[in-house]
């Protein structure tokens, strides 16, 4: 390579990695902001003011989502598995609102319970096909009784 | 051993070889295209929670992720024309840009469809949205800013720099997933069992897609950027005689 | 996993469960896309050769012009 293309090269090169690690620095201390939503556990160490408007996300706790019979009104305990937050909705939910599924709630903690006034589904990365997802749930089950039984053993003698 | 380099760039040796290799890349990109849609499409089980839009992703994904290929492209041939001044470089690089801008708007758009119904909204501004939606803004920057500059040398140059710079966009917008939590889901992992989430069945008609939309991407840069060389060397002979001989 | 197909009428395959217009509308703008980058680089091309022989014929017209008036100008010239 010719000296004068090497030096363009070099010069190209340090820009490039100079930018890069600008970038990469700005974003890091960004990284709060570009976060699109508090944990529960966030919430719990108390790093968001009553009333401020948030967003929240989480897992909707199995068994926990209590429908109202004659309005829109709902309410369940979204879970980052060490933190769990109350959070109440008036409106629709989205097709894939269910029970274990991730949820982002927009809105604000008040007393200590979430008052959104949007709920998203949050999609995980899982495809399957209905009957393949029955058979992930029956190996599941049968893994688990034998656990249940032995539990249950020492009880029982 | 730089010869085969700068034979490359020649732009008469580029047009006659992808002359040649047109027409097969066309067949190979029809097959894999209609086989894809109509596995996607037919065959495709329903997905055990969003049903029917998993029909969605075949389309999705690969012109999501191909469109992260524009910008590295872009760089690439950006330091080559500001190291080698290699012509074919930057025209390639010229032509890039609007087929990029286009990838990154159908998946923006593919992607807010599917979104409306799953996530219950079409748009979040959370990292991986936001970072798709700057790479288009920079390249429709890229594609103004060559426009702007009369001189063509000079246009050449700020592209390439525009370029090279862009390019830190696309880990970016690769990682935005792992980084920061966002409302869009991570990448899925291929698995090789059938039954198990993302097994075969899902998978197999996806990586035809890509392969197809990939050749897609391919052909339409080696079109456009073949009316790019007849543009640029319009004066040469051999293009006088194309021009000549060809039937409109 | 290329055997079944999922749907059991044509009905149901173009009504895609309750996501018609979703699925449908996500594939015809890949068709749409698909289809406009293909063909208008073609478009182009043909517009630049017809543009370019127009040029051609426009040149030599006016070679033939610029020659004539030459031709007289010199035969104008000679008389005079």
């Amino acid at each position: 390579m010719k000296p004068h293309r090497r030096k363009k090269l070099t010069i190209i090169a340090f820009i490039a990695t100079g930018l890069g690690i600008a970038i990469g620095l700005s974003l890091y201390a960004l990284s709060n902001a570009i976060d699109l939503f508090f944990t529960p556990s966030q919430i719990a160490a108390g790093e968001v003011n009553n009333g401020q408007r948030i967003r929240i996300g989480g897992m909707v706790k199995e068994g926990s989502v209590e429908k109202s019979q004659d309005s829109l009104h709902v309410e369940f305990i979204a879970t980052d598995y060490s933190h769990d937050l109350r959070v109440r909705y008036d409106g629709i939910l989205p097709d894939l609102f269910r029970e274990g599924q991730g949820v982002v709630a927009e809105g604000m903690v008040a007393n200590g319970v979430f008052e959104a006034s949007r709920v998203l589904a949050k999609h995980d990365e899982n495809y399957m096909s209905v009957e393949v997802k029955a058979a992930l749930d029956a190996a599941e089950r049968e893994r688990s009784l034998p656990v249940m039984a032995t539990e249950g053993g020492p009880s029982g003698t | 051993m730089w010869q085969w380099f700068f034979r490359l760039g020649s732009p008469k040796w580029f047009y006659e070889m992808s002359g040649k290799w047109l027409p097969w890349l066309l067949v190979l990109m029809t097959v894999l295209m209609s086989v894809g849609i109509f596995w996607a499409l037919l065959f495709v089980p329903q997905d055990y929670q969003q049903g029917d839009t998993i029909r969605i992703m075949y389309v999705h994904v690969p012109v999501a992720s191909i469109s992260l290929a524009c910008f590295p492209l872009m760089a690439v041939a950006g330091v080559i024309t500001l190291v080698w001044k290699m012509k074919l470089a930057d025209m390639v690089a010229k032509c890039a840009a609007p087929i990029g801008a286009w990838f990154t708007a159908v998946a923006l758009a593919t992607g807010a469809i599917w979104g409306q119904p799953i996530w219950g909204t079409w748009w979040a501004w959370d990292a991986r949205l936001t970072s798709m939606l700057i790479q288009f803004f920079l390249l429709i920057g890229v594609i103004a800013l060559r426009s702007a500059i009369e001189s063509p040398d000079a246009a050449a140059k700020a592209c390439a720099l525009l370029a090279i710079v862009g390019a830190i966009n696309v880990p970016i917008i690769k990682y935005s997933v792992e980084w920061w939590n966002t409302l869009h889901q991570p990448a899925s992992d291929f698995s090789m069992d059938e039954n198990s989430a993302f097994g075969p069945e899902i998978w197999v008609p996806l990586v035809i897609m890509i392969f197809a939309v990939y050749l897609f991407f391919v052909i339409s840069l080696i079109l456009s950027t073949r009316n790019e060389i007849l543009q640029r060397e319009r004066r040469s002979q051999w293009v006088m005689d194309i021009v000549a001989n060809e039937k409109v | 996993m290329f055997e079944q197909i999922q749907f059991n009428s044509v009905t149901e395959f173009f009504q895609m469960g309750k996501y018609t217009f979703h699925v449908w509308s996500v594939y015809g703008l890949f068709s749409i896309f698909i289809l406009v980058n293909l063909f208008l680089p073609r478009v182009q091309r043909r517009q630049f050769i017809r543009e370019q022989r127009n040029k051609a014929l426009r040149d030599a017209q006016l070679a033939k012009n610029t020659a004539g008036q030459q031709e007289r100008e010199s035969a104008k010239g000679e008389s005079s």
